[in-house]
Protein backbone atom coordinates (compact mmCIF):
# COMPACT_ATOMS: atom_id res chain seq x y z
CA UNK A 1 0.00 0.00 0.00
CA UNK A 2 1.32 3.75 -0.70
CA UNK A 3 2.54 5.12 1.94
CA UNK A 4 0.90 8.50 3.31
CA UNK A 5 3.04 10.91 1.91
CA UNK A 6 2.75 9.51 -1.68
CA UNK A 7 -0.82 9.57 -1.19
CA UNK A 8 -1.03 13.23 -0.06
CA UNK A 9 0.71 14.15 -2.83
CA UNK A 10 -1.32 12.66 -5.18
CA UNK A 11 -4.49 14.43 -3.60
CA UNK A 12 -2.61 17.29 -3.64
CA UNK A 13 -1.72 17.15 -7.33
CA UNK A 14 -5.19 15.95 -8.47
CA UNK A 15 -6.83 19.27 -6.67
CA UNK A 16 -4.24 21.37 -8.43
CA UNK A 17 -5.55 19.66 -11.82
CA UNK A 18 -9.25 20.27 -10.93
CA UNK A 19 -8.96 23.86 -10.31
CA UNK A 20 -6.91 24.44 -14.02
CA UNK A 21 -10.07 22.53 -15.54
CA UNK A 22 -12.97 24.34 -13.49
CA UNK A 23 -11.22 27.88 -14.17
CA UNK A 24 -10.89 26.79 -17.77
CA UNK A 25 -14.55 25.80 -17.78
CA UNK A 26 -15.12 29.06 -16.69
CA UNK A 27 -13.59 31.02 -19.25
CA UNK A 28 -15.56 29.00 -22.04
CA UNK A 29 -18.76 29.28 -20.33
CA UNK A 30 -17.99 33.44 -20.12
CA UNK A 31 -16.60 33.65 -24.05
CA UNK A 32 -19.19 31.38 -24.65
CA UNK A 33 -21.87 33.67 -24.05
CA UNK A 34 -20.63 36.19 -26.30
CA UNK A 35 -19.69 33.86 -29.53
CA UNK A 36 -23.26 33.19 -29.16
CA UNK A 37 -23.97 36.64 -29.22
CA UNK A 38 -21.82 36.86 -32.57
CA UNK A 39 -23.86 34.63 -34.11
CA UNK A 40 -27.11 36.43 -32.96
CA UNK A 41 -25.08 39.53 -34.97
CA UNK A 42 -25.07 38.25 -38.21
CA UNK A 43 -28.59 37.65 -38.37
CA UNK A 44 -30.10 40.85 -39.33
CA UNK A 45 -27.20 41.91 -41.65
CA UNK A 46 -28.24 38.16 -43.36
CA UNK A 47 -31.77 38.65 -43.34
CA UNK A 48 -31.16 42.30 -44.73
CA UNK A 49 -29.10 40.79 -47.58
CA UNK A 50 -31.79 37.93 -48.42
CA UNK A 51 -34.51 40.89 -48.59
CA UNK A 52 -31.80 42.86 -51.28
CA UNK A 53 -31.81 39.87 -53.01
CA UNK A 54 -35.40 38.96 -53.59
CA UNK A 55 -36.23 42.35 -54.41
CA UNK A 56 -32.94 42.41 -57.20
CA UNK A 57 -34.32 38.86 -57.96
CA UNK A 58 -38.09 39.90 -58.72
CA UNK A 59 -37.01 42.72 -60.51
CA UNK A 60 -34.55 41.26 -62.88
CA UNK A 61 -35.41 39.84 -66.13
CA UNK A 62 -33.91 35.96 -65.03
CA UNK A 63 -31.14 35.12 -62.93
CA UNK A 64 -27.52 35.89 -64.45
CA UNK A 65 -25.63 33.01 -65.31
CA UNK A 66 -23.11 34.02 -62.32
CA UNK A 67 -20.53 31.42 -62.37
CA UNK A 68 -20.94 30.38 -58.68
CA UNK A 69 -24.15 29.14 -59.52
CA UNK A 70 -22.95 27.64 -62.38
CA UNK A 71 -22.75 23.88 -61.52
CA UNK A 72 -20.30 21.55 -63.02
CA UNK A 73 -20.79 18.25 -65.33
CA UNK A 74 -17.51 16.69 -65.11
CA UNK A 75 -16.02 17.01 -61.35
CA UNK A 76 -12.68 16.68 -61.21
CA UNK A 77 -11.50 17.96 -57.95
CA UNK A 78 -13.60 18.46 -54.80
CA UNK A 79 -12.23 21.11 -52.44
CA UNK A 80 -13.15 19.84 -48.78
CA UNK A 81 -12.67 22.63 -46.29
CA UNK A 82 -12.54 21.79 -42.73
CA UNK A 83 -12.99 23.89 -40.18
CA UNK A 84 -11.31 23.21 -36.87
CA UNK A 85 -9.91 25.17 -34.08
CA UNK A 86 -6.63 26.67 -32.85
CA UNK A 87 -6.78 24.92 -29.63
CA UNK A 88 -7.46 21.41 -28.28
CA UNK A 89 -8.50 20.58 -24.91
CA UNK A 90 -12.24 20.15 -25.82
CA UNK A 91 -12.71 16.98 -26.34
CA UNK A 92 -13.76 15.27 -29.61
CA UNK A 93 -14.59 18.82 -31.20
CA UNK A 94 -11.10 18.85 -33.68
CA UNK A 95 -11.22 14.68 -34.11
CA UNK A 96 -14.79 14.57 -35.34
CA UNK A 97 -14.08 17.12 -37.71
CA UNK A 98 -10.93 15.52 -39.48
CA UNK A 99 -12.23 12.15 -38.98
CA UNK A 100 -15.35 13.31 -41.20
CA UNK A 101 -12.58 15.30 -43.43
CA UNK A 102 -11.10 11.45 -44.37
CA UNK A 103 -14.11 10.25 -44.84
CA UNK A 104 -15.18 12.45 -46.89
CA UNK A 105 -12.18 12.09 -49.06
CA UNK A 106 -12.71 8.57 -49.54
CA UNK A 107 -16.36 9.08 -50.79
CA UNK A 108 -15.00 11.71 -53.29
CA UNK A 109 -12.07 9.16 -54.43
CA UNK A 110 -15.13 6.71 -54.75
CA UNK A 111 -16.90 9.08 -57.13
CA UNK A 112 -13.51 9.05 -59.08
CA UNK A 113 -12.76 12.86 -58.17
CA UNK A 114 -9.70 14.17 -56.40
CA UNK A 115 -10.19 15.85 -52.85
CA UNK A 116 -7.78 18.86 -52.24
CA UNK A 117 -7.62 20.58 -48.43
CA UNK A 118 -7.98 23.88 -47.14
CA UNK A 119 -7.94 23.91 -43.05
CA UNK A 120 -9.09 26.46 -40.60
CA UNK A 121 -7.94 26.28 -37.06
CA UNK A 122 -3.91 25.10 -35.91
CA UNK A 123 -5.33 21.56 -35.06
CA UNK A 124 -6.96 21.00 -37.88
CA UNK A 125 -3.56 21.66 -40.29
CA UNK A 126 -1.15 19.87 -37.55
CA UNK A 127 -3.41 17.05 -38.08
CA UNK A 128 -3.91 16.83 -41.77
CA UNK A 129 0.09 17.76 -42.09
CA UNK A 130 0.52 14.61 -40.02
CA UNK A 131 -1.67 12.50 -42.27
CA UNK A 132 0.93 13.86 -44.98
CA UNK A 133 -1.89 15.36 -46.89
CA UNK A 134 -0.94 18.33 -49.08
CA UNK A 135 -3.24 21.72 -47.74
CA UNK A 136 -4.28 24.28 -50.43
CA UNK A 137 -5.34 26.43 -48.09
CA UNK A 138 -4.55 26.83 -44.13
CA UNK A 139 -5.76 29.54 -42.14
CA UNK A 140 -4.92 29.66 -38.72
CA UNK A 141 -4.92 32.49 -35.50
CA UNK A 142 -8.53 33.86 -35.40
CA UNK A 143 -10.61 30.56 -34.75
CA UNK A 144 -11.34 32.35 -31.32
CA UNK A 145 -12.96 35.69 -32.61
CA UNK A 146 -13.31 35.18 -35.84
CA UNK A 147 -13.68 38.04 -38.28
CA UNK A 148 -15.76 38.89 -41.45
CA UNK A 149 -12.47 39.90 -43.03
CA UNK A 150 -11.27 36.49 -42.00
CA UNK A 151 -14.47 34.86 -43.87
CA UNK A 152 -14.10 37.01 -46.57
CA UNK A 153 -10.47 36.43 -47.40
CA UNK A 154 -11.40 32.68 -47.42
CA UNK A 155 -14.75 32.86 -48.79
CA UNK A 156 -13.08 34.54 -51.73
CA UNK A 157 -10.08 32.65 -52.03
CA UNK A 158 -12.76 29.96 -52.44
CA UNK A 159 -14.78 31.09 -55.27
CA UNK A 160 -11.84 32.09 -56.95
CA UNK A 161 -10.32 28.80 -57.07
CA UNK A 162 -14.29 27.35 -57.60
CA UNK A 163 -14.58 30.25 -61.35
CA UNK A 164 -10.52 29.67 -62.41
CA UNK A 165 -11.80 25.91 -62.02
CA UNK A 166 -9.04 24.68 -59.92
CA UNK A 167 -11.93 22.98 -58.08
CA UNK A 168 -15.33 21.92 -59.59
CA UNK A 169 -17.30 21.69 -56.27
CA UNK A 170 -16.84 22.80 -52.43
CA UNK A 171 -17.79 21.43 -49.21
CA UNK A 172 -17.40 22.81 -46.08
CA UNK A 173 -17.26 20.93 -42.55
CA UNK A 174 -17.76 22.46 -39.64
CA UNK A 175 -19.06 21.67 -36.12
CA UNK A 176 -22.49 23.42 -35.93
CA UNK A 177 -23.85 25.07 -32.83
CA UNK A 178 -26.68 23.42 -31.21
CA UNK A 179 -26.65 24.09 -27.73
CA UNK A 180 -23.84 24.28 -25.37
CA UNK A 181 -23.73 20.87 -24.56
CA UNK A 182 -24.32 19.48 -28.13
CA UNK A 183 -22.14 20.30 -31.45
CA UNK A 184 -23.02 18.57 -34.64
CA UNK A 185 -20.64 17.56 -37.62
CA UNK A 186 -22.41 19.29 -40.31
CA UNK A 187 -21.26 18.97 -44.13
CA UNK A 188 -22.50 21.51 -46.47
CA UNK A 189 -21.98 22.28 -50.06
CA UNK A 190 -20.76 25.66 -50.67
CA UNK A 191 -20.15 25.45 -54.39
CA UNK A 192 -22.40 25.35 -56.34
CA UNK A 193 -24.49 27.69 -54.88
CA UNK A 194 -28.33 26.19 -54.59
CA UNK A 195 -30.04 29.28 -56.88
CA UNK A 196 -33.45 28.54 -54.56
CA UNK A 197 -31.22 29.16 -51.57
CA UNK A 198 -30.20 32.50 -52.53
CA UNK A 199 -33.13 33.64 -54.63
CA UNK A 200 -35.96 31.99 -53.12
CA UNK A 201 -37.95 28.94 -54.84
CA UNK A 202 -39.19 31.51 -57.60
CA UNK A 203 -43.12 31.84 -57.41
CA UNK A 204 -44.26 31.97 -53.22
CA UNK A 205 -40.56 34.03 -53.10
CA UNK A 206 -41.82 36.48 -55.75
CA UNK A 207 -44.96 37.01 -53.68
CA UNK A 208 -43.59 37.99 -50.68
CA UNK A 209 -40.82 40.49 -52.52
CA UNK A 210 -43.97 41.93 -54.49
CA UNK A 211 -45.88 42.54 -51.03
CA UNK A 212 -42.79 44.03 -50.00
CA UNK A 213 -43.03 46.36 -52.30
CA UNK A 214 -47.21 47.19 -52.15
CA UNK A 215 -46.95 47.57 -48.57
CA UNK A 216 -45.31 50.98 -48.87
CA UNK A 217 -48.95 51.86 -51.11
CA UNK A 218 -48.38 53.98 -54.13
CA UNK A 219 -44.65 52.82 -54.57
CA UNK A 220 -45.07 50.03 -57.38
CA UNK A 221 -42.61 47.89 -58.87
CA UNK A 222 -41.69 50.07 -61.28
CA UNK A 223 -40.47 52.73 -59.82
CA UNK A 224 -37.67 51.44 -57.91
CA UNK A 225 -34.16 52.75 -58.90
CA UNK A 226 -31.31 50.45 -59.46
CA UNK A 227 -27.86 51.38 -59.45
CA UNK A 228 -26.53 49.25 -60.89
CA UNK A 229 -29.06 47.17 -63.31
CA UNK A 230 -31.11 44.91 -61.27
CA UNK A 231 -29.50 41.94 -62.98
CA UNK A 232 -25.85 43.17 -62.87
CA UNK A 233 -26.41 43.76 -59.41
CA UNK A 234 -27.73 40.32 -58.51
CA UNK A 235 -25.15 38.97 -60.11
CA UNK A 236 -23.20 40.56 -57.97
CA UNK A 237 -24.87 40.33 -54.63
CA UNK A 238 -25.14 36.10 -55.20
CA UNK A 239 -21.13 35.37 -54.64
CA UNK A 240 -21.73 37.37 -51.04
CA UNK A 241 -23.56 34.47 -50.01
CA UNK A 242 -20.44 32.71 -50.25
CA UNK A 243 -18.92 34.92 -47.64
CA UNK A 244 -22.25 34.74 -45.19
CA UNK A 245 -22.21 31.12 -45.10
CA UNK A 246 -18.63 30.74 -44.58
CA UNK A 247 -18.42 33.58 -41.42
CA UNK A 248 -21.53 31.96 -40.26
CA UNK A 249 -19.66 28.22 -40.07
CA UNK A 250 -16.92 30.39 -38.63
CA UNK A 251 -19.16 31.89 -35.79
CA UNK A 252 -20.61 28.30 -35.08
CA UNK A 253 -17.93 26.50 -34.86
CA UNK A 254 -16.25 29.22 -32.50
CA UNK A 255 -19.24 28.70 -30.29
CA UNK A 256 -19.09 25.07 -30.81
CA UNK A 257 -15.60 25.01 -29.88
CA UNK A 258 -15.97 26.71 -25.99
CA UNK A 259 -19.26 24.73 -25.79
CA UNK A 260 -17.07 21.45 -26.41
CA UNK A 261 -14.66 22.35 -23.93
CA UNK A 262 -16.94 23.77 -21.29
CA UNK A 263 -18.44 20.04 -21.48
CA UNK A 264 -14.92 18.81 -21.67
CA UNK A 265 -13.00 20.54 -18.44
CA UNK A 266 -16.43 19.79 -16.14
CA UNK A 267 -16.08 16.34 -17.13
CA UNK A 268 -12.67 16.76 -16.35
CA UNK A 269 -13.12 18.19 -13.00
CA UNK A 270 -15.84 15.80 -11.95
CA UNK A 271 -13.55 13.40 -13.00
CA UNK A 272 -10.79 14.72 -10.44
CA UNK A 273 -13.16 14.90 -7.81
CA UNK A 274 -14.27 11.62 -7.62
CA UNK A 275 -10.38 10.29 -7.93
CA UNK A 276 -9.47 12.86 -5.09
CA UNK A 277 -12.76 10.71 -3.03
CA UNK A 278 -10.59 7.81 -3.83
CA UNK A 279 -7.43 9.21 -2.97
CA UNK A 280 -8.84 10.30 0.42
CA UNK A 281 -10.38 6.87 0.94
CA UNK A 282 -7.00 5.46 0.79
CA UNK A 283 -5.41 8.25 2.59
CA UNK A 284 -7.48 7.23 6.01
CA UNK A 285 -7.20 3.61 5.26
CA UNK A 286 -2.97 4.38 5.43
CA UNK A 287 -3.28 6.33 8.11
CA UNK A 288 -5.64 4.28 9.89
CA UNK A 289 -3.24 1.11 9.01
CA UNK A 290 -0.06 2.90 10.70
CA UNK A 291 -2.29 4.18 13.91
CA UNK A 292 -3.33 0.53 14.06
CA UNK A 293 0.51 -0.93 13.85
CA UNK A 294 1.35 1.66 16.35
CA UNK A 295 -1.21 0.35 18.70
CA UNK A 296 0.19 -3.34 18.13
CA UNK A 297 3.43 -2.33 19.09
CA UNK A 298 3.14 -0.33 22.08
CA UNK A 299 0.76 -3.52 23.64
CA UNK A 300 2.93 -6.23 22.43
CA UNK A 301 5.78 -4.17 24.33
CA UNK A 302 3.41 -3.68 27.53
CA UNK A 303 2.61 -7.72 27.02
CA UNK A 304 6.26 -8.32 27.15
CA UNK A 305 7.03 -6.85 30.30
CA UNK A 306 4.12 -7.81 32.39
CA UNK B 1 -36.99 62.41 -41.35
CA UNK B 2 -35.60 59.44 -42.90
CA UNK B 3 -35.04 56.19 -40.61
CA UNK B 4 -31.35 54.97 -41.16
CA UNK B 5 -30.20 51.38 -40.13
CA UNK B 6 -26.17 50.64 -40.99
CA UNK B 7 -26.05 47.04 -40.60
CA UNK B 8 -22.48 44.89 -40.28
CA UNK B 9 -21.96 41.29 -40.10
CA UNK B 10 -20.15 42.27 -37.02
CA UNK B 11 -23.57 43.94 -35.76
CA UNK B 12 -25.49 47.24 -36.00
CA UNK B 13 -23.78 50.73 -36.37
CA UNK B 14 -26.45 52.99 -36.24
CA UNK B 15 -30.09 53.21 -36.20
CA UNK B 16 -32.02 56.45 -36.01
CA UNK B 17 -33.73 59.37 -37.66
CA UNK B 18 -31.57 61.33 -40.47
CA UNK B 19 -32.48 64.56 -42.09
CA UNK B 20 -29.97 63.52 -45.26
CA UNK B 21 -27.68 60.13 -46.04
CA UNK B 22 -25.06 60.76 -47.96
CA UNK B 23 -23.19 57.84 -49.73
CA UNK B 24 -21.69 56.69 -53.47
CA UNK B 25 -23.08 53.82 -55.35
CA UNK B 26 -21.37 52.68 -58.54
CA UNK B 27 -23.14 55.02 -60.16
CA UNK B 28 -21.98 58.26 -58.43
CA UNK B 29 -22.59 60.34 -54.98
CA UNK B 30 -26.18 59.89 -53.37
CA UNK B 31 -28.10 62.01 -50.72
CA UNK B 32 -31.23 60.39 -49.95
CA UNK B 33 -33.82 62.26 -48.23
CA UNK B 34 -36.96 61.62 -46.25
CA UNK B 35 -39.98 59.99 -49.12
CA UNK B 36 -37.23 58.88 -51.64
CA UNK B 37 -38.33 56.61 -54.30
CA UNK B 38 -37.06 53.32 -53.55
CA UNK B 39 -33.74 52.25 -54.75
CA UNK B 40 -31.52 49.64 -54.67
CA UNK B 41 -27.59 50.07 -55.24
CA UNK B 42 -24.56 48.69 -55.20
CA UNK B 43 -21.99 51.19 -52.65
CA UNK B 44 -18.41 52.20 -53.37
CA UNK B 45 -16.10 52.57 -50.30
CA UNK B 46 -16.57 55.94 -49.40
CA UNK B 47 -17.17 58.18 -46.49
CA UNK B 48 -20.80 57.62 -45.00
CA UNK B 49 -22.45 60.95 -44.08
CA UNK B 50 -25.64 61.24 -41.84
CA UNK B 51 -27.00 64.29 -40.90
CA UNK B 52 -28.14 63.84 -37.71
CA UNK B 53 -29.16 67.14 -37.31
CA UNK B 54 -28.11 70.67 -38.31
CA UNK B 55 -25.44 70.74 -36.26
CA UNK B 56 -24.36 67.21 -36.02
CA UNK B 57 -22.86 64.82 -38.59
CA UNK B 58 -21.94 61.39 -38.30
CA UNK B 59 -19.01 59.94 -40.52
CA UNK B 60 -18.43 56.64 -40.87
CA UNK B 61 -15.88 55.47 -43.19
CA UNK B 62 -17.93 52.76 -45.39
CA UNK B 63 -16.56 50.18 -47.40
CA UNK B 64 -18.17 47.92 -50.34
CA UNK B 65 -21.97 47.02 -49.82
CA UNK B 66 -25.65 47.87 -50.48
CA UNK B 67 -28.32 50.28 -49.63
CA UNK B 68 -32.11 49.67 -50.00
CA UNK B 69 -34.87 52.22 -49.66
CA UNK B 70 -38.03 51.75 -49.40
CA UNK B 71 -40.81 53.18 -46.99
CA UNK B 72 -38.87 55.90 -45.65
CA UNK B 73 -36.39 53.69 -44.15
CA UNK B 74 -32.74 53.14 -45.81
CA UNK B 75 -30.75 50.09 -44.71
CA UNK B 76 -27.20 50.45 -45.46
CA UNK B 77 -25.34 46.83 -45.67
CA UNK B 78 -21.82 47.33 -45.60
CA UNK B 79 -18.61 44.88 -44.46
CA UNK B 80 -17.58 48.32 -42.15
CA UNK B 81 -18.62 51.05 -41.08
CA UNK B 82 -15.42 52.84 -38.71
CA UNK B 83 -16.07 56.05 -37.43
CA UNK B 84 -12.35 57.96 -39.22
CA UNK B 85 -10.99 58.23 -35.93
CA UNK B 86 -10.81 54.59 -35.42
CA UNK B 87 -8.63 54.21 -38.89
CA UNK B 88 -5.17 52.86 -38.07
CA UNK B 89 -3.21 55.23 -41.36
CA UNK B 90 -0.13 53.01 -40.80
CA UNK B 91 -1.76 49.47 -41.31
CA UNK B 92 -3.81 50.62 -43.67
CA UNK B 93 -0.82 51.96 -45.71
CA UNK B 94 0.34 48.36 -46.07
CA UNK B 95 -3.05 46.81 -46.97
CA UNK B 96 -2.56 49.11 -50.01
CA UNK B 97 0.73 48.16 -50.62
CA UNK B 98 -0.25 44.30 -50.51
CA UNK B 99 -3.21 45.02 -52.44
CA UNK B 100 -1.30 46.71 -55.08
CA UNK B 101 1.31 43.77 -55.47
CA UNK B 102 -1.63 41.32 -55.37
CA UNK B 103 -3.13 44.04 -58.82
CA UNK B 104 0.48 43.28 -60.45
CA UNK B 105 0.98 39.67 -60.11
CA UNK B 106 -2.41 38.58 -60.73
CA UNK B 107 -3.41 38.00 -64.76
CA UNK B 108 -5.94 40.72 -64.87
CA UNK B 109 -9.66 39.29 -65.55
CA UNK B 110 -9.61 36.76 -63.24
CA UNK B 111 -11.37 36.24 -59.87
CA UNK B 112 -8.38 36.62 -57.77
CA UNK B 113 -7.47 39.78 -59.57
CA UNK B 114 -11.20 41.67 -59.36
CA UNK B 115 -10.31 40.36 -55.25
CA UNK B 116 -7.17 42.39 -55.46
CA UNK B 117 -9.15 45.78 -57.47
CA UNK B 118 -11.83 45.59 -54.72
CA UNK B 119 -9.07 45.70 -51.78
CA UNK B 120 -7.26 48.33 -53.33
CA UNK B 121 -9.86 50.82 -53.62
CA UNK B 122 -11.12 50.03 -50.24
CA UNK B 123 -7.82 50.56 -48.72
CA UNK B 124 -7.15 53.52 -51.13
CA UNK B 125 -10.45 55.67 -49.84
CA UNK B 126 -9.93 54.37 -45.90
CA UNK B 127 -6.65 55.62 -46.03
CA UNK B 128 -7.74 58.74 -47.69
CA UNK B 129 -10.11 59.45 -45.01
CA UNK B 130 -7.59 58.36 -42.00
CA UNK B 131 -4.99 61.43 -43.41
CA UNK B 132 -8.58 63.61 -43.35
Amino acid sequence: MASQKEVKNRIASIKNIQKITRAMEMVAAARLRRAEQRIEDLRPYSEGMRKLTRIASAHAGGVPRVPVLVERQNVQTVGLVLVTGDRGLAGAFNSNIIREGMRSADRVRGEGAGPVFSVVGKKGVSAMTFRKQELVGEYTGFTDRPSFADARRIGEELVARYVDEEVDRVELIYNRFVSPLTQHVWRQTLLPLQQAEVVGEGAEEEEEATAEDESGGSQGRSEWFFEPEAEELLGRLIPEYVTISVYRALLESSASELGARMTAMRNAAENAESINDELTLEMNRARQAEITQEILEVVAGAEALS
Amino acid sequence: MLEVEVLTPEGEVFRGEVRQLSTRTEVGEIGILANHAPVLGALQPTTLRLHVSDSETRRYAQSHGWLQVFDNVARVLVEEAVPPEDLDAGALKEELSDAERRVAESEAGTAEWSRAVKDKQRAETFLSIAQG
